[in-house]
């Protein structure tokens, strides 16, 4: 099968910055694709590259197995969902959706069809004669997928469509997204730098930084195995120690880092003398002192969320290391000020290259 | 007396001073179109006639000046309003370095006098009709029509400019995106987004055709306009006549800005009750949502 989207060495460049790096990936058709990253990382100008706003400094845009080069915008089966939604203020509901049928000269009656359907589908039916300005936030955000849907584009890209909404909302939104593309069944690509929506939403995440790829996996791979330092720091909570490798055996390595000597596994096999930080997840390291590697500090801070507790320790080089766990254990935490001692398993840890 | 009720008297006097100096001009033309008195005057009051505007509407050459006045402003709005439109798009076109040059020669007509404006508009044409052969040219309407576009499009371009100013590029990159031309992203997007400052540019561009002079006076060749016909008028001192014309522009004016006005509080009216719908729709929104999760 071909893939949906096919992004082969694409470098773009703005003058002599280079805002996307040699990237090459390929999507699958009727996946739930994520670009995560932080502010400023290229999300946007991948995005736009693929919908045809953008041209390549270098590289090709396959859709559907088919070079993109020369296509513009408004021959490409992509729709774009904007950052700002970009609705058509002087237009009802119904005429933002029916717009891309009626500039493809689609008779009114077959364009009042589909529409009625899509109003259907993100429960606006009859409201297609409001404007605009009379919508609640969330309402926008439908009629815009709306809109982009009604021209049965063989790829939704979406930039940071629930970035405007407010918290409850937006959580609310991300289960009706995946909802609408698990039904419709079209590819979306969807960018984001919050790493809760690219869980919780992708079948496969690409994980950006400054302009490339570091990683590319499903939500599980890379929040349990990140490949590089940057997606262990970037996705989820981590504790980083860096430092020197000093030993290698058994799939392990022991680092060298200013609170202490620990082992973990070294995925990237790393050699003795390599610089490395190894990283342990929060809720992998634990307050009463048992395991393999120990780290030892006092107390600083406990702040309860329900069903978990974050618990906060200054180790000697007075950095900060956490600890979370189940909300009910953390009474036994000291107070803050007396000596702690954080402990984890070196399965648990994970060496990358610093 | 209190130093605030001093104060509240003197912003009233002042008020008082202020609208005296807008209007009371204005006053005395419109008292002195209905006075007998063969002078415009307002006091003493002779006698309330309707007269004088009998003899402004068979005064040949007022009513002929004031149907060419109508005839050249039609011609400047359909000129200067496309032209404005196209200049102000071009601004946001052309490469960036370029463009204060761009806007410098562009704006320049306004920032030069209409004198000079009205006779280069003569001295050129007559050079190039006479060298061309095409001697029919030369007519006061067409170089006046020519010379108050010159500069009347420059306001018109900058009205839209300002308006553009406010055009979220993302509209027609949306437009585009769903499969429209750049032709029907421009009537179906732009063009209804404009449609507030085509209407404001082609009022703007009328009254200023309508009560041009300087450019005009030369312009016109030995063709006649309202204004010039006036100019010649009061030279040879005012009538009441001229006060009556006055109270219809008047009228005319107000009557404009009255609709104007009306039409705004209904559309603003109907905005608030759209902007409350999305109020009610957003607290409906968070409430189902919380209504969900609390039943999960
Ligand atoms: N047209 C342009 N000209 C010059 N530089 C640009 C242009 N567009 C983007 N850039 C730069 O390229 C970089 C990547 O921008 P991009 O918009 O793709 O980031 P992003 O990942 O979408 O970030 P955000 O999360 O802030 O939206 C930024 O540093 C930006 O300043
Ligand atoms: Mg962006």
């Amino acid at each position: 099968m071909t893939a949906a989207v096919e992004i082969d060495h694409l470098t773009v460049q703005f003058g002599l910055f280079t805002a996307v790096k040699d990237v090459s990936l390929q999507i699958r058709q009727g996946e739930f694709f994520s670009f995560l990253g932080p502010s400023g990382c290229g999300k946007t100008t991948i995005l736009r590259t693929i919908s045809g706003f953008q041209d390549p400094s270098k590289g090709i845009i396959r859709i559907g197995g088919q070079d993109m080069q020369g296509i513009g915008p408004n021959q490409r089966p992509t729709a774009l969902i904007f950052q700002n939604l970009a609705l058509f203020p002087l237009m009802t509901v119904a005429e933002n959706i029916g717009y891309g049928l009626r500039v493809r000269g689609v008779p009114k009656a077959d364009r009042d069809r589909k529409v009625d359907e899509l109003l259907n589908l993100i429960a606006l039916s009859d409201q297609g004669n409001k404007k605009i300005e009379e919508l609640s936030g969330g309402q926008k955000q439908r009629v815009a997928i709306a809109r982009a849907l009604a021209v049965e584009p063989k790829v939704l890209l979406l930039d940071e469509p629930l970035s405007a909404l407010d918290l409850k909302l937006r959580q609310h939104m991300r289960n009706e997204l995946r909802a609408i593309q698990r039904r419709v069944g079209v590819t979306f690509i969807y960018i984001t730098h919050d790493q809760g929506e690219a869980l919780t939403m992708s079948d496969r995440i690409a994980v950006m930084n400054r302009g490339h790829i570091e990683q590319v996996g499903n939500g599980r791979d890379v929040y349990e195995n990140p490949e590089t330092a940057f997606v262990a720091a970037f996705v989820g909570e981590n504790n980083g120690f860096t430092g020197m490798v000093t030993r290698v055996a058994d799939g392990l390595a022991t680092v060298e880092t200013a609170l202490g000597t620990f082992n973990g596994v070294n995925r990237k096999s790393l050699a003795v003398g390599a610089k490395a930080t190894l990283f342990v997840r929060p809720e992998l390291m634990r307050f009463d002192g048992e395991g393999e590697n120990i780290i030892d500090g006092h107390a600083a801070d406990a702040a309860y969320e329900g069903i978990t507790t974050h618990l906060t320790m200054k180790a000697k080089d007075s950095s900060s290391v956490v600890a979370t766990i189940a909300g009910a254990t953390a009474k036994a935490f000291p107070e803050s000020g007396s000596s702690v001692r954080f402990a984890f398993t070196s399965r648990d840890a994970t060496v990358l290259p610093a | 007396m209190s130093s605030r009720s001093v104060l509240n008297v003197m912003l009233a006097f002042y008020m008082a001073v202020f609208f005296g100096f807008l209007f009371g001009p204005l006053i005395i033309m419109g008292v002195s179109a209905f006075n007998t008195s063969t002078y415009p005057q307002v006091y003493p009051i002779e006698g309330f006639t309707l007269s004088w505007f009998d003899k402004l509407l068979s005064d040949r050459d007022m009513v002929y000046g004031m149907k060419n006045s109508l005839w050249i402003g039609m011609w400047v709005v359909l000129l200067s309003v496309p032209l404005g439109l196209a200049g102000a798009m071009m601004m946001n076109q052309v490469y960036h370095k370029a463009r204060s040059f761009y806007y410098v020669i562009v704006v320049s007509p306004v920032l030069t006098p209409g004198i000079i404006i009205g006779i280069s508009t003569v001295v050129f044409w007559r050079d190039l009709t006479t060298t061309t052969g095409s001697k029919f040219l030369y007519d006061g309407v067409f170089l006046t029509v020519l010379g108050q576009s010159s500069f009347i499009s420059a306001y018109s371009m900058l009205m839209f400019m300002s308006r553009l100013n406010r055009f979220d590029r993302a509209q027609e990159e949306a437009g585009l995106d769903l499969g429209a031309t750049q032709t029907q992203v421009f009537f179906h997007i732009l063009l209804p987004f404009l449609r507030p400052a085509i209407f404001s540019s082609a009022v703007l561009a009328f009254l200023s055709s309508f009560e041009n002079y300087n450019t005009t006076t030369f312009a016109i060749l030995a063709d006649k306009t309202l204004t010039t016909v006036l100019a010649g008028r009061v030279r040879q001192g005012t009538t009441p006549a001229i006060s009556a014309l006055a109270v219809l522009i008047i009228a005319v004016t107000v009557t404009g800005a009255i609709i104007y006005e009306l039409v705004k509080r209904h559309e603003d009216r109907k905005r608030q009750e759209r902007l409350d719908a999305a109020h009610k729709a957003e607290r409906m929104e968070l409430q189902s949502i919380e209504n969900a999760t609390l039943h999960a």
